[in-house]
């Protein structure tokens, strides 16, 4: 366009912005301008502008900022509700700050999760593998005490819920010699962030399945560890939940042995649960005893605000 | 009805007073028409210019990202404290490892009125995070708030597009240029500032300047690498390809632990400016529209 039309459009928009402008320009018709060819889809667009009355402008600053400010109040207290008991206190917010809607609702909250991630969960799905070059420290992250060695003479696995009706109870010897031994260098990751590759070898659990059928129905698996401590000794027995759409996957090992070598009881001894896509809290150590059934067992960590599901 | 006769004040570009519609709404040359109304009688000196400057869902996005960035840092920050990211061989005295918690330390031992905090170690999380020993519910509460922190990005998505801000976001040739003028401006500012002097802002004509379009589009990359990088680290068993683009699982966690910086880093001067360019910039973020910006496109002459 012309420095003319640019000109003469300039100075009518300064006529139109002082209101001054001459009557007889104001009764023209308006002329038409017409661009030279569209801008590009990706170039930027001039701004809107528009005129508006002073009052419309103040009604609708108004009527926005009324909104802002109920945002931020709505905001303020539902995080107060949201926020751990523990760190309102030290906010200077004492009293009884959990009402039994908030646990409720982060409960709901961390059903999604779990949803999502049993959505995601393929039981086809391997996880990946590692050589033995890749292999790092595990340490031992028992909550409590570590337990023994004083069981491990004593112990067997006790299966309840089976289609049988009968509980089985197997010592450590005929669960190495009646199942084929499968190993895998897989990656246990914890809640707490951290993670090891480990070169684990054990029975599949799928294998322990077919031999001893739960019963008809059962989704669910309760795997308990009653030698399981406290912080002080004391006995804590451990208690987790599984699906069995977990317990069937061909990386699930009721492992025992760790790098090669029989398990110690840092890691378990003398079988442990190894689910990798599991978190680690969910690969019980030293475990006693599996119960199948067809409603959702007890879980130890989800008692104490932490998910039912785990998956990673 | 008061309100809906305002409204009906509202006169956009291109459309005359007498309610007629140019036949062709150019986007290179708008023309500004005297804005009467032929029912209403308005002086001309009670109708301002106002750019409609950022769109409703950007507006919504943009304050829900507030709450939901200080949830997800917090909660993070306690996730961090079960596991820290950087860690040192154990102190001989305290056997701790942690290096923030060796700035709390540090902090309360040389910040005048700490000395006697009862938890040295715990001092950056007591005051930067939910707290130790929260891990569960922080990590409840970072689900809670990283659902939410997704549903806002596609907000803000929607919000870019349908107000056609997008565009605006684009990088151009010209910016490196630019961006080093406006680098100079900023960085003269505390010298006129001492000097008493005023400078001239570089010239732009767009709705950003080369700089604030590199920080506000990198905003949104940097929200889907976080959200990238969580899912990675949340689910690297189902998603081992998404750890893998990111290096793996533990290098997973730097990033999405660095992405969290990113945030917070990106946050400090842009309150900062906010305040120094004034209260119509701040006010356009809540009511959508800003004179300051309609008033320069008229000294602009566009």
């Amino acid at each position: 366009m012309s420095a003319e039309k640019k000109d003469d459009s300039l100075q009518r928009e300064q006529s139109a912005a002082s209101g001054e402008g001459p009557e007889e320009r104001r009764e023209e018709p308006e002329r038409v301008i017409e661009t030279a060819k569209p801008p590009g889809f990706f170039v930027e667009r001039d701004p809107e502008i528009i005129a508006v009355s002073r009052r419309t402008l103040q009604n609708w600053t108004r009527r926005d900022l009324l909104f802002f400010g109920a945002g931020v109040a709505a905001t303020i207290v539902g995080g107060g509700f949201l926020l751990p008991q523990d760190t309102l206190a030290r906010l200077g917010i004492h009293g009884n700050t959990n009402p039994p809607g908030k646990e409720r609702f982060l409960n709901h909250a961390i059903d999604v999760d779990d949803d999502v991630a049993e959505a995601l969960y393929s039981k086809n799905r391997m996880v990946p593998t590692y050589s033995k070059s890749d292999i790092t420290f595990l340490k031992n992250n028992y909550n409590g005490a570590t337990p023994g060695p004083d069981y491990i003479p004593g112990w067997r696995l006790t299966l309840e819920g089976l289609a049988s009706g009968l509980s089985v109870s197997l010592d450590i010897q005929s669960l190495l010699t009646h199942f084929p031994q499968h190993q895998q260098i897989t990656r246990l990751v914890c809640v707490e962030g951290w993670s090891a590759i480990a070169w684990w070898s054990g029975l599949r659990w799928s294998d322990l399945l077919r031999a001893y059928p739960p019963v008809a129905g059962a989704k669910w698996a309760r795997v308990d560890s009653s030698v399981n401590l406290d912080g002080d000794g004391n006995p804590d027995p451990y208690y987790m939940s599984l699906d069995l759409a977990t317990a069937e996957h061909p990386q699930t090992l009721l492992a025992t042995h760790y790098n090669g070598e029989p398990l110690t009881v840092e890691h378990g001894a003398p079988l442990r649960l190894l689910a990798p896509m599991k978190l680690g809290l969910k690969n019980v150590k030293a475990i006693t005893r599996i119960a199948y059934s067809a409603e959702r067992p007890r879980d130890y960590w989800a008692e104490r605000g932490y998910s039912h599901y785990d998956g990673v | 009805m008061a309100f809906q006769r305002e409204k009906a004040l509202e006169v956009k570009i291109g459309k005359q007073a007498s309610g007629f519609e140019t036949p062709i709404a150019s986007n290179n040359e708008r023309t500004v028409m005297p804005v009467t109304h032929p029912k209403v009688e308005t002086k001309a000196s009670d109708v301002v210019r106002v750019e409609r400057r950022h769109h409703l869902l950007v507006r919504w996005a943009h304050w829900l990202n507030v709450p939901i960035l200080l949830g997800l840092v917090l909660s993070g920050i306690s996730i961090y404290w079960a596991s820290p990211v950087y860690q040192h061989k154990p102190d001989p005295q305290t056997r701790n490892t942690d290096y923030v918690a060796d700035a709390g330390v540090w902090i309360t031992a040389n910040v005048p009125g700490l000395h006697h905090y009862k938890s040295p170690p715990d001092w950056v999380y007591n005051h930067f995070s939910l707290g130790t020993f929260l891990l569960a519910p922080a990590l409840r509460l970072h689900w809670f708030f990283a659902y939410l922190f997704m549903l806002n990005g596609l907000l803000y998505v929607a919000g870019l597009w349908l107000g056609g801000g997008w565009r605006a976001l684009f990088p151009r040739r010209s910016d490196v240029r630019d961006s080093l003028s406006m680098m100079r401006y900023y960085l003269g500012v505390p010298l006129t500032l001492v000097l008493r002097r005023k400078r001239k802002h570089p010239p732009h004509t767009t709705k950003y300047n080369a700089l604030q379009r590199l920080a506000y589009l990198s905003v949104p990359v940097a929200g889907v690498l976080a959200i990238a990088t969580g899912w990675a680290i949340h689910k690297p068993m189902q998603l081992p390809w998404l750890a893998a683009i990111f290096g793996g699982y533990d290098t997973a966690r730097i990033w999405h632990f660095w992405l969290m910086w990113f945030f917070i880093v990106f946050a400090i001067p842009h309150i900062i400016l906010v305040i120094a360019d004034g209260w119509d910039t701040l006010r356009s973020m809540v009511t959508g529209w800003s004179i300051k910006a309609a008033r320069a496109d008229e000294l602009q002459g566009r």
